[in-house]
């Protein structure tokens, strides 16, 4: 019996690579905490994908209605422009697992179907959930490695963590995104409260939050910082657990003022651009770090006394 | 029609690039600003922005381009964006004909958000694909003649028409202010309401005169 608790603890500052796939469906509700119903519990999970699979994916277009059919071509013209700069994800084999989960995730949650984005939420799984099989570094893989049957247990252990992980988003991905919009509120709110100067010139300048949180919301920050690093980041959202979309605007908060002095120096259009292309190519595990400590440090001053945001 | 530095301007003109996913709006963009073409580039999400001046007429015209979101859930977000803009490429994908079908859908989204003196020009992208095409130029001709629209075909890949398609937009964009200014006097406030067009407090006026000298 696993104590998810302590594990979050223990989770939240990073996992060791080889015991990230096992953490990581833990954190997420998907295996069970109880060692003797894990394996059947997986097992149970996994066909049921499969049988998903051949319900809804593995079907004539015929048989699909018009706005599935539209769906499915999105998702078709995403999977390519997935995470490009990782040569890992232009392999055909692997685009199409993308595809497959996707267009099962999307068909089962009707309330938000499919929204460009999504797509780069599985990368973190299918290279977690590879890693225990395949050895080497992302860049040296090879899926068709793998056996079908091996392929087809990773596709749907990253298609029950993402709707794990996006369970508790659900109106993020809806019509017009409110949750997204309501933390990038809290967001403005929050580095408001926590560095004055940067909010105000932002203000003058005629910035919105909007123009540049939207994406980092709804991608999770994986357009923004090195795809090596991603994995770490995200052993700290899953030790969240529920509590990680009031989490994300601290990062968030952290992650923009990692450039307060060179912010304020900016005018709109410069702010824009900057924004949209952040200095991170070189970072690593280091600079990443300070994002989380910050975060974690800002988010004890100010979540605990709501009172420090009231005004 | 070089590069140069950003900060100098006589007017500021907002442009969209609106259509549907995957149609190469982004690399329309880059191309035009950067002079960059990306095989591997990712999805917009929500909105993006880039900047270029061109002369028109010895003037300097900042162009302040927002590439939009294809996908139609995001349409909601990136409607807001269209606020304050007088020109348009609408893009669709010459080897897609969904894709052109959809452009009316858009146009209309466009007509619904913004002033009507927005200068729209339909711009069929990925031209060197000329054994995938799937658009003719003539139904796109068409289309672009009964909706009242500019029209050209473009690709992003080839460099083609890229410069021609922006360009074009961006001086009838001009002609149509400086018509405005000529209009109104030499009172940039008396502009209609809802247009970000930032009217340089030089000669206005003397501008239109030589208007007419540069169309594409």
């Amino acid at each position: 019996m696993v104590c998810v608790e302590k594990l979050r603890e223990l989770a939240w500052s990073g996992i060791p690579p080889y015991m990230r796939p096992d953490v990581w469906r833990l954190l997420l509700g998907y295996a069970p905490p109880n060692s003797d119903r894990r394996g059947g519990v997986l097992k149970r999970k996994r066909l049921e994908y499969l049988d998903c699979v051949s319900q809804y994916y593995d079907i004539p277009d015929t048989e699909r209605s018009d706005d599935e059919i539209n769906m499915l071509r999105q998702i078709a013209v995403d999977c390519p422009r997935t995470v490009p700069d990782v040569s890992f994800f232009q392999q055909a084999q692997v685009q199409k697992s993308l595809e497959r989960i996707l267009y099962t995730w999307a068909i089962r949650h009707p309330a938000s179907g499919y929204v460009q984005g999504i797509n780069d939420l599985v990368t973190p799984f299918l290279v977690v959930f590879l890693s225990e099989y395949l050895e080497g570094s992302v860049d040296s893989w090879s899926i068709s490695d793998l056996s079908p049957d091996k392929i087809s247990i990773i596709e749907a252990d990253c298609y029950w963590c993402l709707s794990k992980l996006l369970d508790g988003m659900q109106d993020h991905y809806t019509f017009a995104q409110p949750g997204i919009q309501r933390l990038v509120f809290k967001l403005k709110e929050v580095v408001r409260r926590i560095d004055e100067p940067v909010s105000t010139h932002m203000e003058e300048q005629g910035l919105e939050f909007l123009q540049f949180a939207f994406r980092w919301f709804n991608c999770l920050l994986i357009r923004e910082i090195p795809f090596h690093l991603i994995t770490r980041l995200w052993d700290t959202y899953l030790a969240e657990g529920d509590a990680l979309p009031d989490f994300l605007v601290y990062i968030f908060a952290s992650f923009l003022l990692t450039w307060s002095d060179k912010l304020q120096k900016l005018d709109f259009q410069e702010l824009v651009m900057f924004l949209q292309h952040l200095p991170t190519n070189n970072w690593t595990h280091q600079e990443l770090e300070m994002v989380l400590s910050r975060a974690f440090m800002w988010h004890s001053m100010f979540n605990s006394s709501p009172s420090h945001l009231a005004n | 029609m070089a590069y140069r530095a950003d900060d100098d301007y006589d007017y500021l003109f907002k442009v969209v690039l609106i259509g549907d996913s995957g149609v190469g709006k982004s690399n329309l963009l880059s191309r035009f600003t950067r002079n960059e073409f990306s095989l591997e580039s990712k999805s917009t999400i929500g909105v993006e922005f880039a900047t270029r001046s061109i002369h028109v007429d010895e003037k300097i015209v900042k162009a302040q381009i927002w590439d939009t979101a294809g996908q139609e859930r995001y349409r909601a977000i990136t409607s807001a964006y269209y606020r304050g803009a007088v020109g348009a490429l609408l893009v669709y994908d010459v080897t897609r004909h969904v894709t052109f079908e959809n452009v009316e859908r858009w146009l209309k989204e466009l007509r619904d958000h913004t002033d009507s003196n927005i200068v729209i020009m339909l711009v069929g992208n990925k031209a060197d694909l000329r054994h995938l095409r799937a658009v003719s130029v003539e139904d796109a001709k068409a289309f672009a003649e009964r909706e009242n629209t500019f029209f050209m075909e473009t690709s992003a890949l080839e460099s083609m028409n890229v410069e021609n398609a922006f360009t074009e937009v961006l001086t009838q964009i001009y002609h149509v202010v400086s018509r405005k200014a000529l209009e109104v006097g030499d009172d940039p406030a008396a502009l209609p309401k809802g247009q970000t067009i930032n009217v340089g407090n030089k000669d206005d006026v003397s501008a239109v005169k030589k208007a007419g000298c540069c169309s594409a």
